[in-house]
C-alpha cells in the first residue's frame, strides 16, 4: 500500500507541475480575422449592400414592386406581385437582407465613429445612408424596428421594439437635418464613398433631397408637417443636376456583391416583360425605344414594342416572346443602381408648386425640368443607351404640355416613369398620390381581393423571435397582410 | 503547455516501446478462454501466498514464482485452474467457462471488464452483426439493435450521413451526436456538408468511412458514468468500436468476404391520383410557360395534346416517373484479410474495396480501406499495440436535397402525371438540347431538368483518411502499470461543385474547387493498477492520467463564375474568380482518474473524476472559468453471488450511479466579435464587415450534464432468459445555446449558457433462448426504449428557440424548443376551428378556403418510443435472422405531401365524385354555417394553394414498423470442405428495409428526412428509402 501511495503522490506532483490550458487564450483568437477594421472598409461594404444583391432586388424590387406598380409583368407563377399572390420568402426578402447586413453594418460603423469621436463629414454621410436604408424598410413594411435595430452586439438588444412609422419619419427628418449640418468641405472616406467619391457637396444635396422626398411622403398623413419640412429642404439646397444623382456604380464582378443586383436577375430570369400599362403610357415617349425591346428579336421599332398585360398566364398568353421586355442596354451587371435621381427632386418641387407651397419657380418649370432630367439621365446612367436630345425633350413637352388642371396627375405619372428600376420609390409615390391610375388584376388565388397591395408582410420569423413587439406593431398598425395601409398611406 | 505535454507523452510512449530492458526472473504467459480469446483481469495467485497479479488487457501476466509453486488461475465465470510451475518460464492457460456468466465488455479507455463490475448500462454489439448484413454507413446497422440508441439514416442514398442520438438530445442546438472511439482513439465525425432549408448536398460523415468488415465489436456507452472518462466530448454518449485483431489466429489465416447488394427504390408508397393531367383551372395548358408541375388540368382522355417541348402526345397517365428516373443501385464489397499470431505478437491486415452505383443516375461511391492491427509483446513487461487505417473514398454525383435547384428528385416526383420523364432526356440522354444547354422542362428556371441535374451538375469529392494509434503498456511492478496512447485522425478532402454552362438558372455556370485538411490528435498517459488486493476481500482497480485532444482544420477554395469557353469545366476558364481561406484550431487538456473497489467479487464501487480545460472557452481577461471538474460514482451488486435466489435465477445484478459530464463550446472563436475583409474590393475600395451572425459572449462557461441511472441484469433458467432494464434521468444545465434573436438585431442568435433540458426514460433488453436442440436453435430478443425529453429552460425570458424550418415558410412551421415541452416541437400554423372542432373557412374571391389559425404545437419530430424485435434461427447448417424495428410517438412535416396537394397529385385533391362534380370543403364559415358552396373544378387548385399556408395539414404521425433486416445463411459443413484448402465457407442471402409493415403517413417513408442536424422532423422530396437485397459469401482459408 505504501508503495502505491508513494507512486500516486509522485504522480500528482508531476501532474501539478503541468499547467493545463496554457496558451489557450491565444489559440482561441481567430488568426484569419481582425478585431476591428478601418471605418472606410466598412463604409464601402455598407453602401454596396444597400444597393443590394440579387436576392432582395429580385424578390422585393422586381417580383413584387415592379409588377404591382405595372412597370413589368410576367406570366410566370412565381412572379407573385403580378397577381398579388402571397409568397412569404419574396415579401420578406428586403427585411431578411437589410437587417442582418445593411442595418447591422451601419449601426456598427455609427458606434465606431461615435467611439472615435467623429462628428464631422463621415458621421453625416453615414447618417444619410442610414436614413435611406431605413426608409426602404419602413415604406414597405410600415412600423419597423428602428431606434433599437441592429444593436444586438452593441447594446445587447435581441428583440428590438417596433417604432411607429410616424415616429420613425419624424426622427429621420431630424437626422437628415443634423447630418447635413455636420458634413464639412471634405471627408476622409474618399475612395470608400461609392456614391459620391468623397464629394461632400453632393452628399449635402442628397441629404436635403431626401428630406424633400420624406417630407412629401407625408402629404396624406400630415400635410402641415410635409409642407414645413419640404420647404426647409428646398431652402437648404437640393440636387441641382443629373450630376447629383445618388447612385452606386457597379462592375461585372468578380463577386456578386460587385454586380448590379437587378443585372444579376436579368442574367438569371427571362420571365419579365414590360407591362402593357407602362408601354401604352410610353407610346409617344422618346424613352420607349431606349427602355424596351421586343423579346423575341430585340427589335426596338416602336410598332414592335407591345407591353404584356399584368395578370397573364401561360394559358392566356402561350407565347410571351412577342412582347417587349427591358432593353438589354439597361440590363448589365455593371450599370449603376440609382438610389435617388435629380428628376424626382424637380418633380416633387413641381408638386410643391402645384400645392402652392413655398418653392422658387412654378410648377410648369419644375415639371419640364423633371421630365428633361428623367429623359436625359438614361444616357448618362447607362453607357450603352443613346442620349435623348434637347430637341426630343422639347418635342415631347410640346406635344404633352403641362396642364395645371391635372397637374398633380401629370407630375406623378412622370415620377412613375422616372423611377423605372427604382421600384421602391415608384411604389411609394403611387401609394401616396394614387397616380397613375392603375387597374388592378383579379387573378385566382390572389390574397388582396383583387386590389393592388399596399405593403408587404413581416417575416414569420418575427412571430417566433420577437413576438411581443411584433404583436404590438400589428395591434397598432393593423393586420399583417398585403392590404393594410401604413401610416403615411392612410 | 501544448508542446510540453506532447513532448512528455511522446517520450513516454517511446520509453515504453523501446527503452526498458526486460526482467526475466519470473513466470509469464497468457490466459485465454477456450476459444483462445485473451482474458484481461484474470487473477494469477501463487497458492498459499498473497503473491498475486492479474492479467493485462491482452491476457498477459507475469509473476515471480519458484519452481514447484502452484499457480492458481481464476476468472469470474470460468472454472479455476491450477498449474504447478516447472522449469519453463512460460505458462499459458486456457480457462473453461463454468457455464455461469463469462461476459467481458469493453469499457471506457478500452479497458475490458467483466460485466459484473460495471455499474452502468453498456450494450455490446458483435461486429458480425454489422458486417453480415451491411449498410454502406456501418453505423446504420445499429438501427433497432440497442435500446436507447436512435439511428437515423439520410434520405440521400448510400453516401449520406447518419444521425445517432443516445438517450435523447441533451443540447438545444449544439452537437447531439455521440463520440466515436476506434481502438481507443477518438475520431472526427463532422458532416461534410449537409442539406438544409435551401438544399445542399450531403457528403457523408466521419463514421461513414469505417469499414464494417473490420469491426470486431461495438460497445455503446450510453450514460454519463460510462462516458466520464472520455471527457466533455462524450457528453452525448460514446460508441466504442474495436477492430479485429489477429489474436487467436493459428498460423496464417486468410479470410475472404464478398457482398453484393442491390438497392431498389421503394416507391410503392406513392399513391397519387392518375385521373387528371397537366393544366390549370381544369383545362390542359400548352406552350412553354405551361406549368409542367400542375396536375390541375382536365380529365385524362388520351387525346393528343401539345406538351412543354411543342410535341403532341396522348393526354394520358404515363406511369410513375420515379420508376423511370431511378435505377437499381448496386454495391459490391470485397474484403480480404490475413491474420497471423504467435506467442508474442499478432497481426491482422485487411483490404476492402467497396464499389457502389447509387439509385440516382450518375451517382456513385468507391471506397478502398486498408487496415493493419498489430500487437506485440516485448518481454513480459511491455506490450505495444499499433492500429492503422487508411481509407480512400471517391464520391461522384451526390444528389441535391431539399430545395436545391439541381435536386432531381423534385421534378421526378412532381411532374404532372400526363408527362413522361423519359421524354425529357434531350439530345444526349442527359437533359441537353442540341446546342448543349439545358433542355428546359418548366417555366420556372429553378426547376432544373432532372436528367441535367443528375448528369451535368458536378458534386463530387475525394477523401483520403488516415487513422492511427499506438497503445503501449509497461508493467512497472506486478501491481502497477503505465500506459501511453497516441492517436491521430487526419484527412484531406477535395471537393468539386459545378453548375454547368448552359443551366437555365445560371446560363454561364460556375465552379467551386475546395480542399480541406483536418487533423486531430489524442494523447494520453496514465498509471494504474488492476485487481490489487488491498486487504482481504477488497480489491482496487484504478488509474490516473492526463490527456489532450487537439483539432485543426484548414480550408482553401477557388471559385469561378461565368465559364468563358462553353463546356470547358475548369476554374481558370471563368470570368469571375475568387478565393477562400479559413482555418481553426481547438484543444482540450484533461486530468482524470478512476478507482474501482471490489468487495468479495460481488460488490463494486467505481468513482471517477475528470477536469477538462477548453480552448474554446478561453479568452484574455475572461472572468469565468474555462475548465470544469466533474465526477461520477456507480455501484454494482451481484446479488446472485451472495443471496440464494433459487434455481430459476442464475444471475442478478443491481446497478446504479450518478454522473456529471461537462462540455465546452463546439466552435472556437465564439467569444469575441471579429471582422474580415471579403471579396476583392470595389472600384478601389476594400470591403470589410463583421463576420458571423451570432452575438459573441465573452463569459461562456462549460455546461454540465448530470445523470442518475438504475438498472438490473437478471438471467434465469440457466441463462436462457435475460432481462436487462435501465431507468435514467439526466439533465443538461447551462447548455451553450444560440438564444434566438430577432434578425432585426442584426444577428440570428446570441451565445449564452442558458439551455436546460432533461431526458428520462427506460431501456429494456430481453433476450431468450426459446429452443435449442442439436439441430435447431431459436433465439429471440426485444429491445425497447421510451425517452421523455423536456425543455426546462431556453433563455432568461423563457422564449422559444427556433432551430430550423422547412423551405415552405408559408406553413409557419419552425422546429422549436418550447419551455415545458418535449425537445424540438413542430410549431406552426394550425387550422382555425370552432368550438366543435370544425375547420373555419373564409371566402377568398368566391370560394371558401380554410382560415389560417394561430401557431400551435403540431407534433414533435423525435419519436419517444422505439422498439426492435430480433430473432435468430439455426437448423443444422442453415441459419436465419430477422430484425423488425419501429418508432412510435413522433411526427413529421411532409413537404412532399404538401406539394402533392398544391400540384394536384395528391389523392385528397380528387373529391369523391371527381373534380367535375365540385368540391365542398368539410367545415364551417366564420358565422358558423356549414359550408354548402361547391368549389368548381376550375378553382379547386386555389383551395389547395391555401392549405400550403397551414402547417397542420401536412404534419402527421411518423410511426412505422419495418422489416429492417432479414438474412438466410448456410454454412458449408466441414465434411464438404475436407481436402480443400478452405476451412470454413458460408453463404447468405441478405435484405435490408424490405418492407414497411406499418406506416402512418401517406406517400412517403417517415424516415426520408433531409437533415442530419437538430431540425428533426422535416421531410421534403427526399429519396425514398430503398429496399436492399444481396448475397454474402465468406470463405476462410
Amino acid at each position: 500500500m505504501k508503495k502505491i501511495l508513494l507512486t500516486f503522490f509522485a504522480l500528482s506532483l508531476v501532474l501539478s507541475s503541468c499547467e493545463f490550458g496554457e496558451g489557450f487564450e491565444e489559440m482561441n483568437i481567430d488568426p484569419n480575422k481582425a478585431s476591428q477594421l478601418d471605418v472606410s472598409n466598412k463604409f464601402a461594404s455598407a453602401i454596396l449592400k444597400t444597393s443590394g444583391g440579387r436576392y432582395e432586388n429580385w424578390r422585393a424590387s422586381l417580383i413584387y414592386q415592379s409588377t404591382m406598380i405595372q412597370h413589368l409583368s410576367s406570366t410566370a407563377g412565381y412572379w407573385s406581385g403580378d397577381k398579388y399572390f402571397r409568397s412569404d420568402q419574396y415579401a420578406n426578402a428586403l427585411w431578411d437582407r437589410y437587417y442582418p447586413d445593411v442595418i447591422k453594418e451601419i449601426e456598427d460603423i455609427r458606434a465606431q465613429l461615435t467611439s472615435e469621436g467623429n462628428s464631422g463629414s463621415e458621421m453625416g454621410m453615414l447618417r444619410i445612408l442610414r436614413v435611406f436604408a431605413f426608409t426602404r424598410l419602413t415604406d414597405i413594411y410600415g412600423d419597423i424596428p428602428y431606434s433599437e435595430a441592429g444593436q444586438g452586439y452593441i447594446n445587447g438588444i435581441l428583440k428590438p421594439k417596433y417604432d411607429a412609422q410616424q415616429d420613425i419619419y419624424m426622427d429621420m427628418l431630424k437626422e437628415l437635418e443634423a447630418a447635413v449640418a455636420q458634413i464639412g468641405a471634405s471627408t476622409t472616406m474618399g475612395s470608400s464613398d461609392l456614391i459620391f467619391q468623397g464629394n461632400t457637396t453632393k452628399w449635402k444635396a442628397w441629404g436635403n433631397s431626401m428630406m424633400l422626398r420624406l417630407a412629401m411622403r407625408l402629404t396624406k398623413a400630415d400635410s402641415a408637417t410635409a409642407k414645413a419640412w419640404a420647404e426647409k429642404a428646398v431652402a437648404a439646397g437640393t440636387m441641382t443636376s443629373n450630376d447629383h444623382i445618388a447612385m452606386v456604380q457597379h462592375t461585372d464582378g468578380p463577386a456578386g456583391i460587385n454586380k448590379n443586383g437587378h443585372g444579376e436577375v436579368w442574367q438569371a430570369d427571362g420571365n419579365a416583360r414590360m407591362s402593357k400599362t407602362f408601354m401604352d403610357w410610353m407610346s409617344d415617349d422618346p424613352r420607349l425605344t431606349v427602355l424596351a425591346q421586343r423579346t423575341s428579336d430585340g427589335s426596338t421599332a416602336v410598332a414592335d414594342l407591345i407591353g404584356m398585360p399584368n395578370g397573364s398566364d401561360g394559358n392566356s398568353i402561350p407565347d410571351n416572346s412577342i412582347y417587349a421586355s427591358l432593353n438589354d442596354d439597361l440590363k448589365g451587371v455593371d450599370v449603376p443602381m440609382v438610389f435617388h435621381s435629380y428628376a424626382e427632386v424637380r418633380l416633387l418641387k413641381a408638386e410643391m408648386a402645384f400645392r402652392g407651397w413655398s418653392v422658387p419657380g412654378d410648377a410648369k418649370t419644375h415639371y419640364e425640368a423633371g421630365v428633361k432630367a428623367a429623359m436625359q439621365m438614361l444616357g448618362s446612367i447607362y453607357p450603352k443607351t443613346a442620349a435623348i436630345t434637347d430637341a426630343q425633350v422639347a418635342d415631347y413637352l410640346a406635344a404633352k404640355p403641362y396642364d395645371a388642371a391635372k397637374g398633380w396627375e401629370m407630375i406623378s405619372e412622370q415620377y412613375w416613369a422616372a423611377t423605372l428600376l427604382n421600384e421602391y420609390e415608384s411604389f411609394n409615390n403611387w401609394r401616396r398620390t394614387g397616380y397613375p391610375t392603375l387597374t388592378p388584376v383579379n387573378y385566382d388565388g390572389n390574397v388582396t381581393g383583387g386590389t393592388i397591395p399596399r405593403r408587404l408582410i413581416y417575416p414569420v420569423s418575427e412571430q417566433n423571435t420577437n413576438g411581443d413587439n411584433y404583436g404590438a406593431a400589428v395591434a397598432r398598425q393593423g393586420a399583417d397582410n398585403f392590404t393594410t395601409r401604413i401610416w403615411w398611406d392612410k | 503547455m501544448k508542446t510540453k505535454l506532447f513532448n512528455f507523452l511522446s517520450s513516454f510512449v517511446l520509453l515504453f516501446a523501446f527503452g526498458f530492458s526486460v526482467q526475466a526472473q519470473s513466470i509469464s504467459g497468457t490466459v485465454t478462454d477456450d476459444n483462445g480469446v485473451p482474458l484481461p483481469g484474470a487473477t494469477v495467485l501463487v497458492e498459499g501466498t498473497s503473491n498475486g497479479v492479474s492479467t493485462d488487457f491482452d491476457g498477459n501476466y507475469s509473476i515471480n514464482a519458484s519452481s514447484g509453486d502452484t499457480l492458481v488461475f481464476s476468472f469470474v465465470g470460468y472454472t479455476t485452474q491450477s498449474v504447478v510451475a516447472g522449469s519453463s518460464a512460460t505458462v499459458n492457460v486456457s480457462l473453461q467457462p463454468d457455464n455461469a456468466l463469462s461476459e467481458v465488455v469493453v469499457t471506457a479507455l478500452g479497458v475490458k471488464r467483466n460485466v459484473k463490475a460495471v455499474g452502468y448500462s453498456i450494450t455490446q454489439v458483435d461486429g458480425e452483426e454489422l458486417s453480415s448484413n451491411k449498410s454502406t454507413n456501418a453505423i446504420n446497422s445499429l438501427q433497432g439493435k440497442v435500446a436507447g440508441v436512435v439511428v437515423t439514416g439520410s434520405a440521400m442514398g448510400a453516401k449520406g450521413s447518419s444521425r445517432v442520438v443516445i438517450r435523447g438530445a441533451s443540447s438545444l442546438n449544439g452537437n447531439n451526436q455521440p463520440l466515436y472511439v476506434i481502438d481507443g482513439i477518438t475520431i472526427n465525425n463532422d458532416n461534410l456538408g449537409a442539406a438544409g432549408m435551401w438544399g445542399g448536398t450531403d457528403y457523408g460523415d466521419g463514421i461513414s468511412s469505417i469499414n464494417p468488415d473490420d469491426i470486431e465489436s461495438v460497445s455503446v456507452l450510453k450514460g454519463g458514468a460510462a462516458a466520464a472518462l472520455y471527457g466533455s466530448r462524450a457528453s452525448n454518449g460514446v460508441i466504442l468500436i474495436n477492430t479485429k485483431s489477429g489474436a487467436g489466429a493459428k498460423g496464417i489465416g486468410v479470410e475472404y468476404n464478398t457482398t453484393m447488394q442491390f438497392d431498389i427504390l421503394n416507391n410503392s408508397l406513392v399513391d397519387v391520383q392518375t385521373m387528371y393531367g397537366q393544366g390549370r383551372d381544369g383545362v390542359h395548358t400548352t406552350g412553354f410557360a405551361n406549368r409542367t408541375f400542375d396536375s390541375w388540368g382536365g380529365k385524362l382522355d388520351g387525346s393528343m395534346k401539345e406538351q412543354f417541348d411543342g410535341v403532341s402526345r396522348p393526354y394520358s397517365y404515363t406511369g410513375d416517373n420515379q420508376d423511370k428516373f431511378y435505377r437499381v443501385g448496386e454495391t459490391y464489397t470485397n474484403t480480404i484479410s490475413v491474420s497471423t499470431a504467435n506467442e508474442n505478437s499478432n497481426t491482422r491486415f485487411s483490404a476492402t474495396n467497396l464499389d457502389n452505383k447509387d439509385v440516382t443516375p450518375n451517382s456513385s461511391l468507391k471506397r478502398n480501406s486498408f487496415s493493419v492491427n498489430n500487437s506485440n509483446k516485448f518481454g513480459d513487461k511491455i506490450s505495444v499495440d499499433v492500429n492503422m487505417k487508411y481509407v480512400l473514398e471517391d464520391q461522384v454525383g451526390n444528389p441535391q436535397m431539399a430545395d436545391g435547384p439541381g435536386n432531381s428528385n423534385w421534378p421526378a416526383r412532381y411532374f404532372a402525371n400526363s408527362l413522361d420523364i423519359s421524354t425529357m432526356t434531350g439530345e444526349d440522354g442527359m437533359g441537353a438540347l442540341a446546342d448543349g444547354t439545358e433542355f428546359g422542362t418548366s417555366e420556372n428556371i429553378y426547376l432544373t431538368n432532372p436528367w441535367w441535374s443528375a448528369y451535368k451538375f458536378i458534386n463530387s469529392s475525394k477523401k483520403e483518411r488516415f487513422i492511427g494509434a499506438v497503445n503501449a503498456r509497461y508493467d512497472v511492478t506486478d501491481y502497477l502499470y503505465l500506459r501511453g496512447r497516441l492517436g491521430g485522425d487526419r484527412y484531406s478532402y477535395r471537393k468539386t461543385n459545378s453548375t454547368p454552362y448552359g443551366t437555365r438558372f445560371q446560363p454561364l455556370g460556375s465552379i467551386n474547387e475546395q480542399s480541406r485538411n483536418f487533423k486531430q490528435y489524442d494523447a494520453d498517459a496514465f498509471i494504474g493498477t488492476d485487481n490489487l488486493q488491498i486487504v482481504d476481500d477488497l480489491s482496487l482497480t484504478a488509474f490516473v492520467g492526463i490527456g489532450t485532444n487537439y483539432q485543426n482544420m484548414e480550408m482553401v477554395s477557388v471559385s469561378g463564375g461565368d465559364f468563358i469557353v462553353p463546356f470547358l469545366i475548369n476554374v481558370k476558364n471563368t470570368k469571375n474568380q475568387s478565393t477562400g481561406y479559413n482555418s481553426w484550431e481547438k484543444q482540450i487538456e484533461s486530468v482524470y482518474g478512476s478507482a474501482e473497489f471490489g468487495f468479495q467479487d460481488w460488490a463494486y464501487l467505481t468513482v471517477t473524476a475528470r477536469n477538462d480545460w477548453f480552448s474554446t472557452l478561453s479568452l484574455k481577461d475572461k472572468e469565468s472559468p474555462n475548465n470544469d471538474l466533474y465526477t461520477s460514482a456507480s455501484l454494482s451488486l451481484v446479488l446472485s453471488d451472495v443471496i440464494d435466489l433459487g434455481d430459476t435465477v442464475s444471475f442478478l445484478k443491481l446497478r446504479g450511479g450518478y454522473s456529471q459530464v461537462a462540455g465546452g463550446a463546439d466552435s472556437p472563436y465564439a467569444l469575441s466579435l471579429s471582422y474580415g475583409i471579403y471579396g476583392q474590393g470595389h472600384l478601389g475600395a476594400s470591403l470589410g464587415t463583421i463576420t458571423g451572425s451570432t452575438i459573441p459572449n465573452s463569459e461562456i462557461t462549460p455546461f454540465e450534464k448530470n445523470e442518475t441511472e438504475f438498472g438490473f441484469d437478471l438471467r434465469m433458467f440457466d441463462n436462457k432468459l435475460s432481462i436487462d432494464a435501465t431507468y435514467y434521468d439526466n439533465e443538461t444545465l447551462g447548455d451553450i445555446v444560440g438564444v434566438s434573436a430577432s434578425q432585426t438585431s442584426g444577428y440570428g442568435a446570441a451565445l449564452a449558457n442558458l439551455g436546460n433540458i432533461s431526458n428520462k426514460g427506460i431501456e429494456l433488453l430481453i433476450k431468450g433462448e426459446i429452443m435449442k436442440t442439436d439441430d435447431f436453435a431459436w433465439n429471440a430478443s426485444i429491445n425497447y426504449t421510451n425517452n421523455t425529453s423536456k425543455v426546462v429552460a431556453t433563455n432568461d425570458a423563457g422564449g422559444n428557440i427556433s432551430i430550423g424550418n422547412p423551405r415552405d415558410l408559408e406553413t409557419g412551421i419552425n422546429v422549436t424548443h418550447i419551455v415545458g415541452e418535449q425537445w424540438g416541437a413542430l410549431y406552426g400554423n394550425s387550422y382555425e376551428r370552432d368550438s366543435q372542432g370544425r375547420i373555419v373557412h373564409i371566402m377568398q374571391g368566391d370560394i371558401p378556403v380554410p382560415k389560417i389559425g394561430g401557431k400551435k404545437i403540431l407534433g414533435f419530430g423525435v419519436a419517444p418510443e422505439s422498439i426492435g424485435l430480433g430473432s435468430t434461427f439455426r437448423y443444422k447448417d442453415f441459419n436465419a435472422s430477422i430484425l423488425v424495428e419501429g418508432k412510435m410517438g413522433g411526427s413529421f412535416y411532409s413537404g412532399t405531401n404538401n406539394w402533392y396537394k398544391v400540384y394536384g397529385l395528391h389523392k385528397d385533391t380528387v373529391p369523391a365524385g371527381g373534380r367535375e362534380a365540385g368540391f365542398t370543403p368539410d367545415g364551417v364559415m366564420e358565422d358558423g354555417t356549414v359550408i354548402t358552396t361547391s368549389i368548381p373544378m376550375s378553382k379547386q387548385e386555389d383551395y389547395w394553394s391555401q392549405t400550403l399556408n397551414i402547417g397542420e395539414e401536412n404534419v402527421g404521425s411518423a410511426d412505422y414498423m419495418r422489416l429492417r433486416q432479414l438474412s438466410i445463411g448456410y454454412n458449408l459443413p466441414s465434411s464438404m470442405l475436407e481436402g480443400s484448402f478452405i476451412t470454413n465457407a458460408s453463404v447468405s442471402l441478405i435484405g435490408r428495409n424490405l418492407l414497411l409493415l406499418s406506416n402512418s403517413s401517406d406517400n412517403v417513408d417517415p424516415e426520408s428526412s433531409y437533415a442530419a442536424g437538430n431540425a428533426v422532423g422535416l421531410e421534403r422530396a427526399g429519396l425514398p428509402v430503398p429496399r436492399t437485397i444481396g448475397l454474402n459469401i465468406n470463405l476462410k482459408f
